[in-house]
């Protein structure tokens, strides 16, 4: 089993849930981003994915693509970036750091390089407009032991599931389907919806999963305990920082981790 | 074209998870389309009865004589209803969206050209329309979005990013990603995910269908070079295609702007500042900067101001199947001029760049050679630009005045 993966599931003896918490590289500056990661840490998170800023982010939301657009006016540099959150990963051996990016600063980049520079302390990358059909694009990983992060969608048809799931490694990122997060998982057939969803998955991949889309609270973390390993926190933890700074963002996380223990 | 919507190293399919089975539905239905003569009957029908094809080839002696070099033709785009060839790619989406029993078309402008065309449509076919273009297209193209808004569309400015097309693209595909169920995305220009470039180029393509009947009828012989515009590609795309592997050469023509500074301009070939890269959906030539991100873009006319091109026209120029070139803003206005008082023809801004692509090479051609100029779109539309670019007070006293009035 590989790093990711066995990490994972040595964390999840102890806690009942892993909280996977999202930073952008670069906002609202490159050096407070960096703070805000280092919080993160320092406070357990278990895993920590950082974006690093594309101008064209079309699989984020406006809080996500607007923050993205601000980063950019520092002009971020994917090498920089690289060599800062590995610094991190160095740091805290107990938690995990993942790179999410879009396809083209890595394609520009390379592969090749990119797994030389995210090798060993970024151990995985999530790139959400690369689609399954093109994995052998990052072959130069997965020599590297750096870990692709597929997507899975509800309504993906069982073929495509298979697929994705032949090629899992790490952590699969499930997305909940719309509406179901934050408002009333708890309500008997949302959750039942859920549990079939994520068991269908569960029958063809020993990968852990994690669930995200829509997940902002404590409330929302605790719903979904027992029926994934990892809640993938988006932009909650943002949009804390927009409005109360580096304190509300550190209450924030506080609140999130609460739920973890 | 090649297995799964490649040309070439360019194209293929590069979109969000959450979007692959409403493009995989796309693809089913749009080949049955294809196969389906009733479907083809269709189009030509809404084509001829509705956007007034075909449109003419338009022999411009004066211009001609001036030059004395080739005898130029325009092949007259400008005449479909709408004022573009926009009209031609939205006859065909829109029936197919009917087809697939769809409610509602999103669309991504530039201009407002493709806006406009695709607000026609959904009048006329009784669908629900969303138009996303950049609030800064917005504001210099105005009159068109009176004229969406009118028609019943919902107009949605973009104000991420540069708030141009490529924003404005970006966000289509968003909504596209929450309400594919019942929508489908009309894209504009030959670009984007499979089927999307084949598609658009392939509506487009009863322009270059109808210069090789008219050159016959005309002047008894292909062409001998053909001129258009290139933006995202489309209507180059419509005009060359029936002529690759012909005699008959090709040219497109780019969007100068003012210089060749980044931002200047929307140049994605014979520039260093555009590299092979994947965004948007697709593969192409990406004008970015050395981290990729996607580079700013400049053009006079809103319609080429796109920062990649047609991954069918990355594929034809890398075949040398396809000579691209490009017109500085300032060329652009002169030969919109040039054509207008020599024939009273007014030309959009964006087909100008293929008009002084044109006339700068007709003069050194023989009189016994034929050139046509893809006139891919009316130039009223461009009254703002074009009297602030000529500097026309009495226009500005006019607005004044009309502001004035309307107190």
């Amino acid at each position: 089993m590989n790093t990711l993966a066995k990490f994972i599931k040595e964390q999840r003896q102890t806690k009942p849930i892993l909280l996977m918490t999202h930073v952008i590289y670069g906002y609202p500056s490159i050096d407070e981003s960096l703070q805000m990661m280092k919080t993160l840490l320092e406070k357990g998170a278990s895993i920590l994915e950082v974006q690093f800023p594309f101008s064209d982010p079309v699989a984020d939301g406006p809080v996500i693509t607007n923050a993205c657009h601000q980063a950019l006016q520092s002009q971020p540099k994917l090498q920089q970036c690289l060599k800062d959150i590995s610094a991190l990963g160095a740091a805290f051996p107990n938690s995990k750091v993942l790179l999410m990016s879009y396809l083209n600063p890595l394609l520009q980049y390379g592969f090749k390089q990119l797994a030389e520079d995210m090798s060993p302390h970024v151990g995985g990358v999530i790139i959400p407009d690369l689609p399954i059909d093109h994995h052998k694009m990052l072959e130069p990983l997965l020599q590297a032991a750096v870990d692709p992060i597929w997507l899975i969608i509800p309504g993906m048809d069982k073929e495509r599931i298979e697929l994705v799931c032949e090629h899992a490694r790490g952590l699969l990122y499930c997305v909940s389907r719309k509406g179901v997060t934050g408002q009333g998982v708890a309500s008997q057939s949302a959750h039942q919806q859920l549990q079939q969803y994520l068991g269908e998955i569960n029958q063809h991949t020993a990968v852990p999963l994690a669930l995200g889309f829509g997940i902002a609270s404590a409330a929302d973390v605790r719903e979904i305990t027992g029926l994934v390993d990892v809640a993938v926190v988006g932009s909650a933890l943002l949009r804390a920082h927009q409005s109360a700074g580096l304190s509300g963002f550190s209450q924030k996380a506080d609140e999130l981790l609460s739920a973890t223990n | 074209m090649s297995d799964q919507g490649y040309f070439g190293q360019y194209g293929g399919s590069f979109i969000p998870e959450i979007l692959y089975s409403s493009q995989q539905q796309l693809l089913k239905h749009y080949r049955e389309a294809m196969a389906d003569p009733s479907f083809i009957a269709d189009v030509k029908r809404e084509m001829q009865q509705y956007s007034g094809r075909p449109t003419p080839l338009t022999h411009c002696p004066n211009l001609s004589a001036q030059l004395g070099g080739a005898q130029i033709y325009l092949k007259r785009e400008d005449l479909n209803h709408s004022g573009a060839h926009k009209m031609n790619n939205v006859i065909g989406q829109g029936l197919l969206t009917k087809r697939m029993g769809k409610k509602r078309v999103i669309a991504e402008t530039g201009a407002g050209q493709h806006g406009v065309a695709t607000a026609l449509i959904s009048a006329r076919l009784g669908l629900e329309c969303t138009i996303y273009m950049g609030a800064h297209d917005i504001a210099r193209q105005y009159p068109n979005v009176f004229w969406m808004k009118q028609l019943g569309a919902t107009v949605i400015p973009v104000t991420t990013g540069s708030q141009t097309l490529k924003d404005a693209l970006d966000e289509a595909l968003r909504d596209w990603t929450s309400s594919f169920e019942d929508t489908h995305y009309l894209i504009g220009t030959s670009c984007g995910c499979e089927p999307f470039p084949e598609m658009v180029a392939g509506f487009q393509s009863v322009i270059g269908e109808e210069v090789k009947e008219q050159a016959m009828a005309q002047f008894g012989a292909m062409p001998d070079k053909i001129y258009a515009c290139v933006g995202g590609g489309s209507n180059a795309c419509g005009i060359f295609l029936p002529f690759v592997g012909t005699s008959t050469e090709l040219i497109g023509v780019e969007a100068g702007g003012r210089g060749d500074g980044v931002g200047e301009h929307a140049k994605r070939f014979n520039t260093d500042q555009a590299k092979f890269g994947i965004s948007q959906g697709y593969a192409t030539m990406f004008l970015q900067d050395d981290q990729g991100q996607l580079a700013p873009t400049h053009s006079i006319s809103a319609g080429l101001d796109y920062v990649g091109v047609s991954p069918i026209l990355a594929d034809l120029s890398d075949r040398g199947l396809v000579r691209m070139t490009s017109a500085l803003d300032t060329e652009v206005i002169a030969a919109f001029k040039q054509l207008m008082l020599g024939e009273g023809i007014i030309a959009a801004m964006e087909s100008s760049h293929a008009i002084a692509g044109g006339l700068r090479e007709a003069a050194s051609l023989d009189p016994s050679q034929n050139i046509v100029i893809n006139i891919s779109g009316r130039g009223d539309k461009d009254i703002f630009t074009i009297a602030s670019a000529l500097e026309d007070q009495p226009f500005k006293d006019f607005l004044r005045s009309y502001l004035e009035g309307q107190d």
